[in-house]
């Protein structure tokens, strides 16, 4: 256990490092970014370069940056001057409640589909739920997105948030309006997802339904639901859990195609505006949250599945 | 999971999304005035007018902050009209410029707003006119400003400018009380402070508005400033909503979510007025352009530097299809940098004698000819040893029209002999491509496909093609001691009709070179709800930073 | 998870024909190939060809329409298919030939080899891949070849890991350590033993990977990292989106684009699962092992669990 959460850290660090060498790389000097003047003067940019510390050495750079990091500091990012920390807090915090809506429902539908593909396998039923589970898995998220958008524009709100101009201040009125806005984002991200979610559900109900103690308890004459909820589904939550804890790290940097159809301020969206504005601390700090919730997913992933079968040990 | 836990979990999130789904709109308007609300696609980079360069932040500081003068956009030539000065003479000689400023005016924190503060925000800018306040050019050969007394703002000039009205009129007043302690030492503070509300505060205001709150990239909220020396608005506030796509934009408009955009893509049009939506067309300032290297010392392809195979190229390209096709008819066919919308002060700048040369491959084809680059056998000609096949640097911000363009000159060029290639890139790299950097000048490039949007006076558009101008605003390479000369000439050319005279040869300079060929110059298109009434147009359309006149006289029908 | 002792094409042949879902697979996937192949000959109009009003909607002549520029949708589609699975292709392509050649090295020669390729594949397993793409794309500049390369450093990761585990098992046969102490080379022992064991499963990897690399493909033209010059279905989309398609109501600038990768992605799937079906007899109730189930994130990278890959 301690030996995986050490090399988590590792990873972090490691991923930490390459991450900041590998922006240094890009094309487009940042300064000029910085300057917000495309053709600053001379004198301007060398002064900016030395407020921002870019006049230094890039290994002079990094180790600074690592003493910043270890005091919570993320830097200042270059396109609006604020703290790095602060947007990318933002961000996450705008990007979690929709993904996780999102998922949560393509869990829900996911192994439901899952379940009645694997026990009508076979009959049309089982084929249905496996074709548009297929099917959702196969579509390009983008194009879902805007598909939607075009189904129920005018109906649900296809932008941004919430509603800047809500006259109701309340707390209720409030959340209901930031519900709305949510429902095409997570709605787009459970279709996405669920069709991967009732396929693995499918394969490990069908794994757990061949095995003798399934087939014994048919013999028995136990009715189809309760060998389904006694002893199959149970058995196949194993691997299912694991996988779908896995899948959660790259859901917060996958839903950047999302973000960007609707327009929702989350993690994503800022990763891509951070590379387009050539806003060095803004990648840093987006790439290490986007990292560092991987890793943790991962991580999680691997306790949970050594402690659901403990027939599993490093 | 049981079943049972398992049906409730579903019963439980779809009642969230009915509920949820069922939750109530919103209003155009809660009281009688109305909250109107903008979208745009372009935004607020930054609020610091030492920082910000978007269209939108210069319209924004206007409607906060005052200004000496404002212009009428209600009169064609847009003349000046007086906003915190009231009237302001110029003395015999051109070099002094007094300004007679209105009483009583305060800021919106109850802080006097007279000449004093006037004298000390020029001032600043002034001062640091070569660092942070570099692109407000208050450097148009300033002497002094000083308030001779609270009413008074005298300002001395070391020669006479034409430019000088142009320069300081609407240039935003900032609050002494706010930016003192940022424009103290060496100015450095500027560009680093924070120009946000904070809090429920507003920012103080002196222009007709305050910002009330202010969300990057996102949102700003305003509501009538109530110390506001002008016209008193008949909304109760209105907010400029930023749309990073388009299509979101029209929506929006159409959904009822927003009021009001300026700048509507064209593709959306016939969509719009099928909803009811009053467009307004007018001409507008922006244009679009091809740059070809005017570098007199890059090293390859030398070939694109002779006048003959410019005036070919100009000819390969079919504005008419560009305009129809990119643009759906909404532009009109470029010629001289200075787009005929351009006016000011009563003046119009644009050279009427300078005509586009017409879409004609035969006759460019034969100028190929005889410049002598034959056609090889896959019918691309060859100059000098090498293929006539050049890489065009395409700013992303072109993209859409600009790719429906690029491929109408693409195949255009391809009839005469020229094969083209696109590079797309952000305009950060764009700028890098063109102009690599201070050691090694305009030399890698060949052509360019980018856009301007100038302002009312042609001075900076023809200050970016001066030599003072590499590495600066000049993104073509073009360099002539004539042109630079006739520019210090325009320059002190007070009177207008003298001025437009050697602005018409400018032009016609210009447009002989071929730095550019420019290939459209936008309709500019705005859209709005039919229950509102009250919009200005301009060139820069009806949110602009020319004046507050819009934003004061809107209200809802 | 076991491997025949057969191999060979021959042996995907009929894998592919007798079960139903790899039939279909291999016969949808085929229609687009030829489709795309063809499409120069087979395009019913230009690609520059203006031959309505922007927007158009289908109608007799032109079944799917016309985009913004008014050109014929049903064209761009055939341009974008052949664009597209050029690229999606090539990418699974050079994937399989670096995640197979890490899978490899790190699977047959252990020790710290292997521990710094895995390291190596770690890292990239744990970037968030599509700002990695977007970065990379970005600095390197959009064109066809290094669109390629972006999307096969997002798919190498899952091949790799599958074909470390699987070549450690293979390692472990008799005939290999006979081979060796007979003296063989390890080039030889890899090309000989290792290669033919593992073929059928890097083939099925790879044809995964094909609609992964579509899939990617989309998403980056989407965010304006692709060739601006190539036409592909996911340029389609992204034109569409740029060009207010939507409320222009233009569903067919959209709709067809996303259909096609949708196809396309389903056909690799169906092979796949065929072939994954074949190579796992004891499984023949289930389709796929959970332990070497691909886990397919909203990118579309195709990334096995940890668990299998020992």
């Amino acid at each position: 256990m301690l030996k995986r959460l050490v090399f988590a850290v590792a990873t972090v660090f490691v991923a930490t490092t390459l991450n900041f060498f590998l922006f240094r790389v890009l094309p487009g000097d940042a300064i000029r970014n910085l300057a917000r003047v495309p053709h600053a003067s001379p004198q301007l940019q060398a002064e900016l370069r030395k407020q921002f510390g870019l006049d230094k050495s890039p290994w002079e750079q990094y180790l600074l940056y690592l003493r910043q990091l270890l005091h919570g500091n993320l830097g200042i990012s270059f396109a609006d001057q604020k703290p790095v920390i602060d947007n990318v807090m933002q961000a996450l915090v705008n990007t979690l409640p929709m993904v996780l809506v999102g998922t949560v429902l393509a869990i829900v539908i996911g192994i439901a589909t899952g379940v009645i593909a694997a026990w009508w396998r076979g009959s049309w039923k089982g084929s249905v739920g496996t074709s548009t589970a297929i099917f959702f898995y196969a579509v390009p998220t983008q194009w879902l997105a805007l598909v939607l958008l075009i189904a129920f524009a005018g109906v649900l709100p296809s932008h941004g948030m919430s509603d800047p101009y809500l006259l109701d201040d309340s707390w209720t009125a409030h959340t209901l309006d930031v519900g709305r806005h949510m429902l095409l984002p997570s709605l787009t991200l459970a279709l996405t997802l669920y069709g991967e979610y009732a396929l693995i559900t499918r394969s490990a109900m069908l794994e757990t339904l061949g095995e003798d103690y399934v087939l014994t308890a048919r013999a028995k004459g136990l009715r189809p639901r309760v060998i389904v909820r006694r002893h199959a589904l149970r058995n196949a939550m194993l691997p299912v859990t694991t996988l779908i804890a896995l899948s959660l790290g790259y859901l917060v940097a996958g839903a950047i195609l999302i973000e960007t159809v609707f327009s929702w301020p989350g993690i994503g969206f800022a990763a891509y505006q951070a590379v387009i504005q050539r806003d060095y601390p803004m990648l840093q700090g987006t790439f290490l949250v986007l990292t560092v919730s991987v890793i943790f997913f991962n991580l999680l992933a691997d306790l949970l599945y050594a402690w659901l079968d403990p027939r599993i040990s490093e | 999971m049981s079943t049972k836990a398992l049906r409730n979990l579903i019963a439980a999130v779809a009642l969230l999304l009915t509920v949820t789904a069922c939750g109530g709109g919103t209003g155009a308007s809660g009281d009688k005035g109305g909250v109107l609300r903008i979208g745009t696609s372009n935004g607020i980079d930054s609020l610091n007018p030492f920082v910000g360069i978007n269209q939108d932040d210069f319209a924004v500081w206007l409607h906060i902050y005052p200004s000496l003068l404002q212009y009428d956009t209600t009169k064609p030539g847009m003349p000046y009209k007086g906003s915190l000065a009231e009237s302001w003479k110029f003395a015999p000689d051109h070099k002094t410029l007094t300004f007679a400023l209105r009483k009583g005016a305060t800021w919106s924190d109850g802080a006097a707003l007279d000449a004093n503060s006037a004298a000390w925000s020029l001032g600043i800018m002034h001062k640091f006119k070569d660092g942070a306040a570099a692109k407000w050019g208050i450097n148009e050969n300033i002497d002094t400003i000083t308030a001779t007394d609270p009413q008074t703002l005298v300002i001395t000039f070391t020669k006479p400018t034409a430019t000088t009205l142009y320069a300081l009129g609407n240039t935003p007043i900032l609050p002494k009380q706010v930016w003192e302690k940022a424009a103290s030492g060496d100015g450095k503070g500027l560009k680093t402070f924070v120009n946000e509300p904070k809090g429920d505060q507003p920012m103080v205001s002196g222009g007709p508005f305050m910002l009330t709150k202010f969300v990057k990239d996102d949102l700003a909220m305003f509501k009538p400033n109530p110390n506001w020396y002008g016209a008193k608005p008949r909304i109760d506030g209105w907010g400029l909503q930023t749309f990073k796509n388009k299509d979101a934009l029209v929506t929006a408009l159409k959904a009822n979510e927003i009021d009001a955009v300026g700048g509507v893509p064209v593709t959306a049009l016939s969509a719009l007025k099928s909803a009811g939506i009053t467009i307004d067309e007018g001409e507008g300032l922006a244009m679009r352009d091809l740059i070809i290297n005017s570098n007199p010392d890059k090293p390859k392809h030398r070939e694109l530097l002779k006048a003959d195979v410019r005036k070919a190229m100009e000819m390969a390209i079919d504005r008419k299809a560009i305009v129809e096709t990119a643009w759906l008819g909404k532009a009109t066919e470029g010629s001289t940098i200075i787009a005929p919308a351009t006016a000011s002060d009563g003046q119009k700048w644009h050279n009427d004698a300078i005509k586009p040369l017409p879409f004609d491959t035969t006759q460019a084809n034969a100028l190929l000819d005889q410049a002598g680059y034959a056609k090889g056998p896959d019918g691309v000609r060859v100059a000098d040893g090498h293929k006539m096949s050049y890489e065009v640097i395409f700013a992303d911000d072109e993209s859409g029209e600009g790719d429906r363009a690029f491929q109408i000159i693409q195949s255009g060029f391809k009839e005469v002999g020229i094969a083209l290639s696109q590079k797309k890139v952000d305009s950060s790299a764009a700028w890098d491509a063109v102009y690599c950097d201070d050691n090694c000048q305009y030399r890698d490039f060949d052509l360019a496909m980018w856009d301007w949007f100038p302002s009312a006076d042609p001075d900076f558009m023809l200050a970016a093609m001066t030599c003072a101008s590499w590495g600066d605003w000049n993104d073509t390479g073009y360099c002539s001691k004539e042109f630079d000369a006739l520019q210090a000439q325009q320059k002190d050319s007070i009177d207008p009709a003298a001025r437009k005279k050697i602005i018409d040869q400018m032009q016609q300079m210009v447009y002989d070179a071929r730095p550019y060929i420019i290939l459209t110059y936008d309709t500019r298109l705005d859209a709005w709800s039919p229950k509102w009434d009250g919009f200005i147009p301009s060139s820069q359309g009806f949110f602009n930073n020319f004046s507050t006149q819009t934003l004061e006289q809107v209200h809802v029908k | 998870m076991s491997t025949p002792t057969s191999g060979g094409a021959s042996w995907l042949a009929r894998v592919l024909w007798r079960s139903t879902s790899g039939r279909m697979g291999v016969i949808l996937l085929g229609i687009f190939v030829v489709l795309a192949v063809f499409s120069p000959i087979l395009r019913p109009y230009g690609l520059d060809e203006r031959v309505g009003g922007v927007y158009d909607p289908p109608s007799l002549a032109h079944p799917l329409g016309l985009d913004d520029g008014g050109i014929d949708m049903l064209s761009l589609l055939m341009e974008g298919g052949r664009m597209s699975l050029t690229v999606g292709f090539a990418a699974a392509l050079v994937a399989m030939v670096i995640g197979g050649g890490i899978g490899i090295a790190a699977g047959y020669f252990g020790g710290w080899v292997d521990t710094v390729l895995m390291r190596i594949t770690d890292y990239f397993l744990v970037i968030p891949s599509l700002p990695l793409a977007i970065v990379i794309a970005a600095v390197w500049g959009p064109s066809l070849s290094h669109l390629i390369v972006v999307i096969a450093l997002l798919l190498w990761t899952s091949t790799a890991r599958l074909i470390r585990a699987e070549v450690r098992s293979v390692r472990e046969r008799v005939y290999v350590a006979r081979a060796r102490a007979l003296g063989a080379g390890h080039g030889r022992i890899i090309l000989r033993h290792v290669l033919p064991q593992i073929g059928p499963l890097l083939v099925a990897n790879t044809v995964l990977s094909v609609a992964s690399a579509i899939f990617d493909e989309s998403a980056l033209a989407f965010l304006g990292l692709g060739d601006p010059t190539a036409i592909t279905w996911g340029k389609i989309i992204e034109l569409a989106f740029l060009r207010t398609a939507v409320t222009a109501g233009a569903w067919w600038a959209v709709v067809p684009a996303g259909l096609c990768v949708a196809m396309v992605i389903v056909a690799c799937f169906w092979i796949g699962q065929a072939v994954e079906d074949a190579l796992n007899p004891r499984l023949a109730v289930a389709h796929l092992s959970p332990r070497t189930f691909a886990v397919r994130t909203i990118t579309g990278r195709v990334s096995p669990s940890d668990k299998g890959a020992s």
